[in-house]
């Protein structure tokens, strides 16, 4: 057993996984486990990265929770300092853990970029050349302005111009900075806040690139929050070249996602652990009983993530392990397709903006036929 | 006069400005603060199923998102009338992830967000220079502090000093407590599992031997680098001492026998001096100077203290159900939970029940259109406003200048998080520390005790954190059904205690069962909220006042550029600024979605 999972390593050792077929992808992670995968790849990474020149990661916070910075720390093969480390990235800048801070006296800014994080931003941008990293959305509003987020003087969108120019490409991580996310939750004050993805918003692409005219590589991220070997794995790529920035067609879905996480043929439904119950028919209509959570609202097959493979805080478990029904928290159209939350999908009316009747019964006609459950009952009905 | 600004003020979470009068003695003489982002999230919940807000709301702070989705879920359980019947399991399983949420949080808070000042070059000047001629002594504690507390990417001078111990260690202790709390939410931060009426999840035996074996893992890192004593030993002296001169005279009696063996200025760890004893000893003037004859200390407890007390008190909700039975007073009375709700005021430290009729929140100094005075949250309007100028970045202390309302207790600004709540808890420690900076004419709320109530805090909940995992028996359920017209015309409210302080959230529902209003008031907008109507400032805006801007005495002079006052100062509260600014209330100009609740 063991000489034969020693071969499978051997044999998998040079894939190079961003560009492998989904098949070989989930056939390395089941003969390696998740862990040990993505640890794999870790070591190789170190070994080639090892002459590599430093690189820098200047990181951004706009409308955010700073729960994807809390991910990222969460990170756990590789570890974040040691990831920072055995990658040479070094974290020029990044609000929440940064020593310096902005400071000036009598408006003017004071002292020297050991202290004041203002100026060391200034020195960052006149440099240029480092991997942008967005967390949070955009803010337009109101009126164009952009004075609902002020950082330091200045407007957070003016900031994020000033970084974008500079930036040799520009990572968006979590749902806010790549579509919006939780910050465009539809309410009469979304227009007033007018907050945008990096590259894309909910519905557009174009996002905040759009509105400022810039054009640089992006790479989308999404997740409420996204999970850290996204993020970190995506950075080695890029600095490995395994990314090609100047060519990323193949590599990303329409929505600029990478489809190696988020793999545009499978869905999140695919590999849930409560699977079983599904096809047996076990749908539970409360919470805590163990079964399949799709009557409770539950919305992974339509989600595209590597979320039940991966798994979250080290592979220790995930939403529907746990009961919670999945929010579909990687989606252009999360929260708006997905609220109400706890509420079946085809009693909802709306599924992320097109008809149940035609999307559920491709979607879901399928397994139902094998199960015999009645999640269609209700669409059939409508028809 | 000099206006000294920081902004933003970093390591904390948002996005959060500072700004400060100081005259030409270097002394801060009126301080402002402005949270500088608008979400809306309130608004957002509007006219959508009631139970989304507990899954919503937690990403209104990835720091401490289980808070606002217990606080949510409280306000829900309220709303569908089902606290009383929650299952014990579901109050056990809420009270872990919460306990491990606030120990992950305060440890986030000490070694990540607050330690890094402690290695700010100003201690270097004051420990070795010439000022003091502190000698090999300041020398000692200097290596120690920039050794444990030096952050990523820190440099002195243009020259890169390496990551601290405290600091680089503390990371992979957090991660694996988000596991322990992963075991039985799905994921951290934004956990899948609570919900009106109990949890989802149904964690097994090994869930629960899982969460322990992480519980013994993370104490190890607790009694090699943060506290010397052991855990239980610590519990027994402190929080369950006979009073609270007694558990002074144990702390203090340990530091002093510390001190005995470290006449060759060895301060290591390995010598005894884990990171809560240097801090304890060393951070305090009353304490290290005046009390234990400590040659120096970095006088914390001379920044952040309050002047006039008459408008001050320290407020609690309570947090941790008793979850040795099913069911739970949403009201949160006097006693009911593990840290109880309450009230002090700062003028005369005397216990009070909390009475929530007693809260209102101001919008007089912020960026919303209303100028009416000040509401109930049940009955909040504001609308932000319209006028982009009115956002205004010079504006006065009796202009609009923040995103933050201002919430008062009973017409005076009351300070939230681990001080307060310990405060109010009557926690002997933490009373007979506040008792003896009142005895010394000093502020008993300062930068010093508040710091030190979040390290004796974490060491209370990671005692009690034990108890609630036994609480669990995977036999019985773990969630109660819900009867969806209960919501039908109702109200609800949840209080509940985030790391950071009281938080509060109080949602009503229309005739449909729909959410038709939903207000929230959490810890920072208490904490760092704007001057209200009669002009009353906030905690932080209070702390400022009187401080040497450079901090110890402003030694050697003051330097505008490297203001530590108000670094420390602000820091100290552990600001959460995405928390803050959210509120916005209902207009009505949703259309209801199409779809039925039952």
């Amino acid at each position: 057993m063991a000489s034969e999972k020693l071969n499978m390593i051997e044999q998998f050792k040079n894939l190079d996984i961003l560009k492998v077929d989904r098949r070989t992808f989930l056939k390395a992670v089941a003969a390696l486990g998740a862990t040990s995968f993505v640890s794999l790849y870790g070591n190789q990474l170190t070994e080639a990265l090892a002459a590599f020149q430093e690189t820098k990661v200047l990181w951004l916070h706009g409308a955010e929770c700073t729960g994807c910075s809390e991910s990222a720390l969460n990170g756990s093969n590789p570890e974040f300092a040691d990831a920072l480390k055995e990658l040479n990235v070094s974290l020029v800048y990044h609000e929440t853990l940064l020593a310096q801070q902005g400071i000036f006296v009598d408006g003017k800014l004071a002292g020297t970029s050991d202290l004041n994080g203002e100026i060391l931003l200034e020195e960052l941008v006149k440099e240029g050349g480092y991997i942008l990293v967005v967390e949070g959305s955009i803010g337009n509003g109101p009126q164009g302005s952009g004075k609902i987020n002020m950082i330091g003087t200045h407007t957070f969108k003016s900031i994020y111009e000033k970084c974008a120019k500079q930036a040799s490409a520009i990572i968006a991580l979590g749902t806010c900075a790549t579509y919006g996310g939780i910050t465009v939750t539809n309410s009469d004050v979304k227009e007033y806040c007018d907050f945008m993805g990096v590259n894309q918003t909910e519905t557009n692409k174009g996002g905040m690139n759009a509105v400022l005219g810039i054009n640089k590589p992006v790479i989308n991220l999404p997740g409420c929050p996204a999970h850290p070997d996204w993020f970190f794995l995506t950075v080695a790529a890029v600095l490995l070249g395994k990314i090609d920035l100047a060519n990323m067609d193949g590599l990303l879905d329409g929505d600029g996602r990478l489809k190696v996480f988020y793999p545009p043929n499978n869905t999140l439904h695919d590999n849930c652990p409560r699977r079983g119950f599904y096809d047996r028919g076990v749908l539970d209509e409360r919470f805590a009983e163990g079964g399949c959570l799709w009557k409770v609202g539950c919305k992974a097959p339509y989600v595209h993530s590597d979320c039940a493979l991966r798994k979250w805080n080290n592979g220790t478990s995930l939403c529907m392990q746990a009961g919670g029904p999945c929010i579909a928290c990687v989606e252009p159209v999360f929260p708006n397709g997905s609220m109400p939350y706890y509420v079946e999908r085809e009693s909802a009316g709306v599924l992320f903006g097109v008809n149940i009747g035609t999307v559920a019964a491709l979607a879901i006609g399928a397994a139902v036929v094998a199960a015999g459950v009645h999640a269609v009952r209700r669409v059939n009905k409508e028809k | 006069m000099v206006k000294v600004t920081v902004d933003p003020l970093t390591r904390i979470e948002g996005h959060l400005r500072v700004s400060a009068e100081v005259d030409s003695n270097g002394v801060i003489t009126s301080a402002q603060s402005s949270g500088m982002l608008f979400r809306g999230f309130e608004r957002m919940l509007q006219n959508k199923d009631p139970r989304d807000a507990a899954l919503h709301v937690a990403r209104i702070c990835g720091v401490c998102p289980i808070s606002h989705s217990m606080t949510a879920t409280n306000a829900l359980d309220d709303l569908y009338q089902v606290a009383e019947s929650v299952p014990q399991n579901a109050l056990a399983v809420r009270n872990f992830i919460q306990a491990a949420n606030i120990v992950a949080s305060h440890a986030t808070h000490i070694y990540i967000l607050f330690g890094p000042d402690l290695a700010n070059p100003r201690y270097r000047d004051v420990l070795t220079g010439s000022a003091l001629n502190l000698g090999a002594t300041g020398q000692a504690v200097w290596n120690e502090l920039l050794g444990r507390f030096a952050p990523l990417s820190y440099k002195i001078d243009g020259q890169p000093v390496p990551v601290g111990s405290g600091y680089l260690n503390a990371i992979p202790e957090k991660k694996r407590l988000q596991e322990a709390i992963a075991l039985f939410g799905g994921k951290m931060p934004h956990q899948a599992i609570t919900v009106p009426g109990g949890v989802t999840c149904t964690p097994d035996l090994g869930d629960i031997a899982k969460s322990a074996a992480i519980y013994l893992k993370v104490m190890e890192f607790v009694q090699n680098y943060t506290l010397g004593v052991p855990l239980d030993t610590w519990i027994a002296n402190t929080s369950q001492a006979q009073s609270p001169a007694a558990a002074v005279k144990f702390v203090t009696d340990h530091l002093a026998g510390l001190i005995n063996k470290s006449s060759g200025n060895d301060f290591s760890r390995e010598n005894g001096w884990k990171d809560v004893e240097l801090f304890a000893a060393f951070g305090s003037e009353l304490v290290g100077e005046k009390l234990l004859g400590l040659p120096a200390s970095l006088r914390l407890d001379k920044l952040g203290g309050y002047s006039d007390a008459k408008n001050m008190c320290f407020l609690s909700y309570g947090a941790f159900y008793d979850s040795t039975k099913d069911g739970y007073n949403p009201a949160s009375p006097t006693g009911e939970r593990f840290l109880t709700s309450g009230v002090v005021r700062a003028s005369n430290l005397k216990f009070e029940d909390l009475d929530t009729a007693k809260i209102m929140e101001s919008t007089q100094c912020a960026f919303y259109e209303d100028d009416t005075p000040s509401r109930h949250p049940y009955d909040g309007t504001t609308v932000p406003v319209s006028d982009v100028n009115k956002i205004n970045l010079d504006a006065g202390p009796t202009d609009k200048y923040s995103w933050l309302k201002a919430p008062r207790y009973d017409g005076i600004a009351a300070e939230v998080g681990p001080l307060a709540r310990l405060i109010v808890a009557q926690d002997p420690l933490i009373i007979g520390l506040a008792q003896a900076f009142a005895g010394a004419g000093m502020s008993p709320a300062n930068v010093y005790t508040r710091m030190l109530a979040r390290m004796h805090e974490t060491a209370i909940i990671a005692h009690k954190i034990v108890d609630y995992l036994n609480d669990i028996d995977p036999a019985r359920a773990f969630a109660e059904p819900l009867d969806m017209r209960a919501a039908k015309d109702n109200k609800g409210m949840g209080i509940w205690e985030a790391p950071r302080g009281a938080l509060g959230h109080w949602i009503s529902a229309d005739s449909s069962g729909k959410t038709k209003n939903y207000q929230a008031i959490v810890p920072s907008t208490w904490n760092f909220s704007p001057r209200d109507e009669k002009g009353i400032a906030s905690p932080l805006e209070q702390a400022l006042v009187g401080n040497a801007i450079s901090g110890v005495d402003n030694i050697g002079g003051a330097n505008y550029a490297n203001p530590v006052a108000i670094l420390h100062v602000g820091r100290s509260y552990d600001p959460c600024i995405a928390c803050a600014v959210h509120t916005i209330d209902a207009t009505g100009k949703n259309a209801p979605r199409d779809y039925e609740l039952f």
